[in-house]
């Protein structure tokens, strides 16, 4: 909602009391003449008093003298400057250990079963692309090594194999990341995003889907419609887009022309040029929406698009908006979700084909008891089980919309990695500098017990962190 | 009635007199206590010497008192029974003279090697010196051991009866040493079930041979524990003694803490892993996964905020 009518309302009131004072100060130089008599005055007045105190017997205080604080050495940190501290993302280290014989991913590597093991190397071209998209997070241990490098996990090859059946049957994957705390969700998603990269896919990519539902960017209500668009987030998310996708985007024409846009885009102008065209937060929500059409337009030699998502449960569960009634408003009112569910549900089709794909998060994530219903019953449909999970007839939180999008998709449950991939791994870590011990079954059965069975991020905490606690 | 009482007793003593002289003709000692019973009858009753079937209540004066048995040497001084009656510790030097003088007698028997003799809990110098009452000298208690050992070491099948119950008071009424450990079986399924303790917790460890997987209440180690320090105190055992790949390990823990969990699965899985590999003792010993740690919280005092924390001094 737009606060331009009077912010002055809104404005704190201890910074209402400060009003005043100000004012007063303003007009001193105006009305010197009086103000100075007055002060004169009141000396005048104030020195008889001092006399007639000095004979009196001294009062007791009680109350307590101020202590003299520490003087802060040094300048404080800025506004902000905290922050992006701890959330800056460094992705390499001069100090640790060129590995030799680290390969470089190459496009198909990531589908060879081969592979499966084995430590690889990011491209430097993927590398920038993955961090405008925000794909790297401060949680994880980049900083340790020389150079972004991923384990080719048994996980990722089945997955990367799905994808490119889907794309190569002009089909849609839609499939749901689950797994314990640390068991490497959000790192299956960069995976699929460095394969979606190297073998030109048009990759979008909500790295915090928090960001969209806890109410802290703006939202308005989009004309004609029950849905509620963000245009700041969209504009951010479109500028990382065209950062991320620029090499495919450029080779990339309009097949519609756009008239209801800030600039008018005619046929055959470059795709990069309609993105551009959102400079401002207003007209964000429109140019997505050209472009998200542009984008699924059928027979136009499109590439496959890669939609990803992390922390799911964010998006299925209410908002923290609300209406003008008051009202919460459901996530997927929010138009920016709903694309995405849309395509997660398969009501909406990718002509060109393509996957979409949601991890769930164990950190700050709401419960959501339609999401862990509609997991548990997918999985328990792709065992063939007897049983199948039901609602929990007492149970009120329940979403119908939320079971609705989750009617169909797949799930990829995360566990721990196999022995020979931890061997993998360690040795990995060992060849970096990163570990100071010989890798041999014993140390690597012991890492893989005491992980819980081989979770990656628990291998970590065990092997890499132990100063951490 | 006083005076019928005097005057039964006196004919009752002067019948006696009459049958002191009379020796000849002794009567029974029921007669006698007949004569003192007192007794309307007895009133105007003398003395007969004829024993009357009819009479049940005879009067015979009683025998008379010989004073040669307590008759002392007009020149001879107590002597006490014991020789250390005038020690400091009389109780003591008895069962020392007891031990010497058994000492002498059976020296002759064989004895069996100090390691093949069975191991007994003696009793300490503390114990000793509670029982008599007395303060017994270390080094005479020290003394006292050696022969104690010493006939302890006779051959099982000679020693004699007497040498067994005078040791038998020197033996604690508990001997631990008879204890013997149930040992653990494993089962028909190959799993070995071992207990563990610390503070508040007990663990039961199902230990079988497999690939290294641990299941703690049905979650992983890295579920159940957070802190890695407590996931490898849990597999301690394993991890101390190289067995690590070698095991499965389903544990059922409850009660305590974190730590306390963790450290009571340690025992555990040692137990567990002792059943299938015996000869891994020493080294789970050294390794600290034997010995139950007996600490526990130390129970509040009163007048104390806590165990040991006094209140804070206030004036006034």
């Amino acid at each position: 909602m737009s606060a331009s009518n009077c912010l002055r309302c809104l404005v704190r009131p201890s910074a209402v009391t400060l009003a005043p004072r100000q004012i007063l100060q303003a007009g001193a130089g105006a009305a010197g003449a009086g103000a100075a008599g007055a002060t004169r005055t009141f000396t005048a007045t104030a020195s008889p008093n001092n006399q007639m105190s000095a004979n009196r017997p001294q009062k007791l205080r009680f109350r307590k003298v101020k202590k003299k604080g520490i003087t802060p050495q040094g300048k404080p940190p800025l506004p902000g400057e905290r922050k992006a501290y701890r959330k800056k993302i460094v992705l390499s280290n001069n100090n640790a250990l060129p590995v030799a014989g680290l390969e470089t991913l190459r496009p198909n590597d990531l589908s060879k079963q081969k592979n499966v093991g084995t430590v690889m190397a990011l491209p430097e071209d993927v590398v920038d692309a993955l961090r405008a998209t925000e794909a790297f997070k401060p949680t994880q241990c980049w900083g340790i090594f020389r150079q972004p490098s991923v384990l080719v996990r048994q996980e990722t090859v089945d997955l990367i194999k799905k994808m490119d059946g889907a794309a190569a049957d002009g089909k849609t994957l839609r499939l749901v990341v689950e797994g314990n705390r640390i068991s490497g969700k959000s790192l299956m998603l960069l995976q699929a995003m460095t394969h979606a990269f190297m073998n030109d896919w048009v990759v979008l990519h909500i790295p915090e889907a928090q960001e969209l539902t806890t109410a802290c960017t703006e939202y308005s209500p989009l004309e004609n419609s029950p849905l509620w668009s963000q245009p700041v987030y969209t504009l951010k998310l479109l500028q990382a887009f065209k950062k991320a996708n620029e090499k495919v985007l450029s080779r990339m024409n309009t097949v519609y022309s756009h008239a209801d846009l800030p600039q008018i885009i005619p046929i055959n102008s470059p795709l990069i040029q309609l993105i551009n065209s959102a400079k401002e937060a207003d007209g964000a929500w429109a140019v997505f929406q050209a472009l998200w059409r542009e984008l699924n337009a059928e027979n136009a030699g499109r590439p496959s698009i890669l939609f990803t998502l992390d922390g799911l449960a964010h998006i299925m569960k209410m908002s923290d908006y609300r209406n003008p009634a008051f009202e919460l408003i459901h996530s997927h009112d929010l138009a920016l979700v709903k694309v995405f569910t849309d395509c997660l549900s398969g009501a909406h089709k990718m002509p060109n084909g393509g996957a979409v794909l949601a991890a769930t998060t164990r950190g700050n994530s709401p419960r959501s008891a339609s999401m862990e219903l509609a997991i548990a019953q997918r999985e328990a449909e792709a065992a063939k089980e007897e049983v199948i999970p039901q609602r929990d007839p007492y149970g009120k939180k329940y979403d119908d919309r939320v079971e609705a999008v989750m009617k169909s998709v797949e799930v990829l449950r995360l566990k721990g990695v196999s022995k020979a991939e931890a061997r993998g791994l360690l040795e990995y870590w060992a060849a970096s500098g990163a570990l100071k011990k010989r890798v041999d079954e014993e140390l690597v059965s012991e890492k893989w017990t005491l992980s819980g069975n081989g979770v990656v991020g628990e291998m970590e905490r065990a092997t890499l962190l132990t100063m951490k606690g | 009635m006083m005076a019928s009482l005097r005057h039964s007793i006196t004919n009752a003593l002067r019948s006696s007199r009459q049958a002191c002289n009379k020796p000849a003709q002794w009567q029974s000692l029921e007669q006698q206590f007949g004569a003192l019973r007192i007794g309307s009858r007895s009133l105007s009753t003398f003395s007969n010497t004829e024993p009357n079937p009819n009479d049940d209540s005879p009067i015979v004066a009683a025998p008379p008192v010989s004073v040669d048995h307590f008759k002392l040497h007009p020149y001879a001084r107590a002597v006490p029974v014991s020789p250390s009656y005038f020690t400091r510790t009389p109780r003591f030097y008895d069962n020392y003279l007891a031990l010497e003088k058994l000492m002498e007698q059976y020296e002759e028997l064989p004895v069996i090697p100090a390691t093949a003799v069975e191991r007994v809990a003696w009793k300490t110098l503390d114990d000793i010196r509670q029982e008599l009452g007395e303060q017994v000298k270390a080094s005479e208690f020290a003394r006292c051991m050696v022969l104690v050992k010493r006939l302890n070491s006779i051959h099982p099948d000679l020693k004699p009866k007497q040498v067994k119950d005078v040791l038998d008071g020197f033996k604690r009424s508990v001997q631990p040493f008879t204890n013997t450990a149930k040992p653990i079986p494993i089962d028909q399924f190959g799993r070995a079930c071992g207990v563990g303790r610390r503070k508040a917790s007990s663990a039961r460890a199902f230990v079988v041979e497999g690939t290294g997987e641990v299941l703690v209440n049905g979650k992983t180690l890295a579920e159940y524990f957070g802190r890695v320090h407590d996931r490898e105190s849990a597999v301690w055992a394993l991890r101390a003694t190289n067995r690590i790949d070698k095991y499965n390990v389903w544990i059922k823990v409850e009660g305590g803490g974190t730590t306390g969990q963790a450290e009571a699965i340690t025992l555990a899985i040692a137990k567990g892993l002792l059943a299938h590999e015996p000869a891994l003792k020493p080294a789970l010993r050294r390794a600290g996964c034997i010995t139950r740690d007996p600490r526990k919280v130390e129970r509040k005092k009163h007048g104390h905020v806590k165990a040991r924390k006094m209140p804070t001094w206030v004036k006034r």
